[in-house]
């Protein structure tokens, strides 16, 4: 194995205001799975960026199999074999697959026009020798996300890419898919002697499939190890720089009694199709209940419909006995509602606003914040963004920060801080860990399940399908705005549920229980 | 609220000025002028005797008024661009007071005529305000038809049913005595509208500061979904700031009605609400910032003129210096990123990080 394919050396990458890569050396080995691993905003996605030619160093080298090279463009990178997977697939949903997978190096019957029977053929053949079947002749935006990636990779093979990086490439996956991906990734190494390069911050797959990880931390690498060596916490410490503890949540059984009745939703996506096709489920207090499902089978609606962002076009939400549907947000939360939005920066916090700003928000017309209702009374609206920045951990210099200067765990505390303090009986909690680091993970989870044994009613959505299993007591699965099965969750496994996931299974509805 | 993002503003607010006051010096001695002497001349002209003084001041009054308009319709997100439009039918509304009611006493009609040019102002900006939040109607577009809609229509006003008898003037009948706010100092045009203005400014910043109405104005600009999330009556707001912001500019029509010309002219503004606009972006709509920087740009209307009489310097050029300061203040951010990174020596981070991510 031990020829190096890749080195980088010395590699930094300055940004306004932010050394993304700060002298990062790498070498990747012929034939090998690098995994490389870190926080959000570690600088990993950079690094490969610049292997790629979408970024260039500030400073640092690169060397392909022992020779320097400029990689400039992208184009300068698919001739030295290198192909990059994209977090965000790059394809053209209204083509088909062949046409995918020939763009930009389409076949050609004459100069104007691109030879389609040679383009499925090429698709073919490229689906055979790599063992990765698709249809060619399937249009992209039919197909599921995992197919999706396969055309992705066959279109980087067709490039004649050797080194293939992939950007997060389980973001999106099911637990199936998952694996379906990792065979292939094995197969393309063992077979056909080709590397890859995978980013990723999900630690269990490092150690799944990869040979060697390389671990970064805040712009810097701070090491690369045989996987065989490492484990998970050895990797979380690397990662976060301090000891990790894995603490078992402690739950208490709680008196259970339903607080919120939810009957046969119907509601439309912003584009006007049907996203929730009657969705009905029951929600008690002192459970948390996750709802489990592929990104884009109707969540972000569903939450929208409860909080009142969005129109329900039929259906019923019963809060403590009053009916909810299509009130107004001020409405539903003075019914003792709740929401973590599944998006901070576009809906949990303004980021031009200061803590404190940021921090009242639905408190700004409430005694003592504000007296009479009108009169903002500062000293009390400090002093409780002093007690929510203490009680919650949120490390920032001051409260008058605004959020912007915030990391991602640090603002998603801030929501989380101001969305608790209302003592709401129900908490609608989506994504509550997405982009944030690994110890405000731990503290988020414990937070959670704590106000659970405190009695509150928690609907948790979330496409981290470990956080659903880790915090849920109760998980239902949503495929395509449908409820395909409703499971205790010690009573599943991951893998049962990826299946009702994709609605490849789907248990009896009886309207809720 | 206090932050070091403030006194970093303020800091680049001072260094736009003094550059640009720099540049306009070089402008001036690339004339064959000495920059010194112009500059003297300049100050002189504008706070050099108590005369000078109350014309700066009666130069700011309306400049506060459009000024204060503009933040608290940018601060909202809802972009009122019809200053000078409501500002005309202000001024119309407070002299048809002024020459209809004459025999009111001077304690009635004044507030009337007051009142009367805000809800003529609020009304006239209440219509694309509703056009904006009912039928996402681009409320930039309406407000700036509108204003060529209020111009001309006044202007018909007052050269056809009102015009005045005395002459073909572009305008209405004096307005009565008891409507003329008193003169300040002699010969200058300040007149005790400065005392209302005060007021209306604290009235203001109370507004736009310390109250939960003036927080939701904030986050409603800042954030639309954030506010919907948080509860807050997002079109009412909207609506709110507009109106506000239009009853302003109508007043600030009414004072130069009531305080200055003592009638009603056909072009009454020589573009106070534009000029308003850019004290509060330059401000970054700061109630107080309004304020300063209108007695700035006060005092370089009137210094000006007197530099022009004493040294011969085109008094346009202090439209190049408030058009420059205007330039460094957009390029603030990048001026700013690329001083940092100058001094971010290595270690020094803020966030680190794949931006997409």
């Amino acid at each position: 194995m031990a020829e190096k394919l890749i080195e980088l050396k010395n590699i930094s990458k300055q940004f306004p205001g932010v050394l993304a890569n700060d002298n990062i050396s790498l070498d990747i080995e012929k034939g090998e799975i690098h995994a490389i691993v870190g926080e959000n905003g570690a600088g990993k996605s950079t690094l490969m960026k610049i292997l790629y030619g979408l970024y260039q160093p500030t400073f640092g080298e690169i060397y392909i199999k022992g020779e320097a090279v400029k990689i400039k463009t992208p184009l300068d990178a698919i001739k030295l074999g290198i192909g990059m997977v994209h977090q965000h697939f790059m394809l053209v949903p209204s083509f088909t697959v062949a046409e995918n997978i020939v763009l930009g190096v389409e076949p050609r019957k004459n100069m104007f026009f691109t030879n389609y029977n040679q383009a499925v053929k090429i698709t073919e053949e490229l689906s055979e020798e790599y063992g990765l079947r698709v249809d060619p002749h399937a249009k992209v935006e039919s197909l599921s996300v995992g197919i999706q990636q396969r055309i992705e990779i066959l279109k980087v093979l067709n490039k004649g890419a050797d080194i293939i990086i992939l950007d997060e490439p389980t973001a999106v996956l099911t637990p199936q898919e998952t694996e379906e991906l990792f065979k292939v990734i094995r197969s393309l190494v063992d077979k056909l002697g080709k590397t890859v390069i995978i980013i990723t911050h999900k630690l269990q797959e490092v150690l799944a499939l990869s040979d060697r990880v390389s671990v970064m931390r805040q712009g810097k690498m701070i090491g690369t190890l045989e996987t065989k060596h490492a484990n998970e916490q050895i990797l979380a410490e690397m990662m976060v720089g301090r000891e990790v503890l894995f603490e078992e949540l402690k739950r208490k059984n709680i008196a259970k009694k339903e607080v919120l009745k939810v009957r046969d939703i119907k509601a439309r996506d912003n584009r006007g199709l049907m996203a929730l096709k009657g969705v009905s489920f029951n929600l008690h207090s002192g459970e948390i209940l996750g709802i489990a499902g592929v990104e884009g089978n109707g969540q972000s609606e569903l939450l929208e419909v409860l909080t009142g962002l969005r129109l329900a076009e039929e259906g019923s939400i019963i809060v403590n006995g009053v009916e909810a549907i299509n009130k107004e947000p001020l409405e539903i939360r003075e019914l003792g509602i709740s929401h973590i939005p599944e998006d901070r920066l576009s809906t949990g916090l303004s980021r031009q606003a200061t803590l404190t700003e940021n921090m009242i928000l639905g408190f700004h017309r409430k005694e003592p914040y504000a007296i009479k209702g009108i009169h903002l009374n500062r000293k009390k609206i400090r002093e409780r963004a002093d007690r929510l920045i203490q009680e919650y951990d949120i490390r920032t210099p001051s409260q008058d920060i605004i959020a912007d200067n915030l990391s991602g765990g640090n603002m998603q505390k801030m929501v989380i801080a101001r969305e608790f303090s209302f003592d709401s009986q129900i908490l609608i909690i989506a994504q509550p860990t997405r982009g944030v680091d690994i110890g405000a993970i731990e503290f988020i989870h414990k937070e959670i399940v704590d106000k659970r044994n405190e009695g509150a009613a928690i609907l948790l959505i979330s496409a981290d399908l470990d956080e659903i299993f880790r915090l849920s007591d109760r998980i239902i699965t949503l495929y395509e705005g449908e409820i395909t099965g409703e499971f205790l969750s010690k009573e599943i496994t991951k893998n049962e549920i990826g299946l009702y996931m994709t609605g490849k299974e789907k248990a009896l509805k009886e309207g809720g229980r | 609220m206090k932050d070091k993002k403030n006194t970093e503003y303020l800091i680049s607010l001072f260094l736009s000025i003094f550059a640009s006051l720099i540049i306009g010096g070089f402008i001036m001695m690339a004339n064959g002028r000495n920059p010194i002497v112009g500059y003297s001349s300049l100050i002189n002209g504008a706070f050099g005797s108590k005369y000078n003084i109350a014309t700066t001041l009666a130069k700011t009054v309306p400049l506060i008024l459009t000024g204060l308009a503009t933040s608290i319709s940018f601060r909202s997100g809802i972009f009122n661009i019809g200053g000078e439009g409501q500002l005309y039918l202000g001024a119309f509304g407070a002299a048809l007071i002024g020459i209809t009611f004459v025999n009111l006493p001077a304690i009635l009609g004044i507030p009337l005529a007051i009142l009367f040019s805000a809800i003529a102002g609020g009304l006239y900006a209440l219509l694309p305000a509703i056009l904006k939040v009912k039928y996402r109607i681009d409320e930039v577009i309406v407000t700036i038809m509108l204003n060529t809609v209020a111009v001309l229509f006044t202007g018909y006003l007052v050269n056809y049913p009102f015009a005045t008898d005395v002459g073909k003037l572009g305008a209405t009948d004096i307005i009565a005595d008891s409507y003329q706010l008193s003169r300040l100092v002699r010969l200058s045009t300040l007149n005790t509208s400065i005392f209302h203005v005060i007021v209306i400014t604290i009235i203001m910043y109370y507004l736009l500061e310390r109250t939960s109405i003036g927080y939701e104005i904030k986050m409603v600009g800042q954030n639309l979904n954030f506010s919907k999330y948080g509860g807050i009556n997002v079109k009412g707001r909207m609506i709110f700031a507009m109106v506000v912001s239009g009853a302003l500019c109508g007043i600030a029509g009414a004072f130069e009605v009531l305080g200055v010309h003592y009638r009603f002219l056909q072009h009454i503004s020589p573009g106070y609400a534009w000029d308003g606009m850019l004290v509060a972006l330059i401000v970054k709509n700061n109630p107080l910032g309004v304020v300063l920087m209108s007695i700035f740009f006060g005092a370089l209307k009137t210094g000006s003129i007197s530099m022009e009489n004493a040294t011969g310097i085109p008094s346009e050029l202090i439209s190049v210096i408030q058009s420059i300061i205007i330039l460094f203040i957009a390029g603030e951010a990048g001026f700013k990123a690329k001083i940092k990174n100058y001094f971010a020596g290595k270690g020094r981070r803020k966030k680190v990080g794949e931006e997409n991510a």
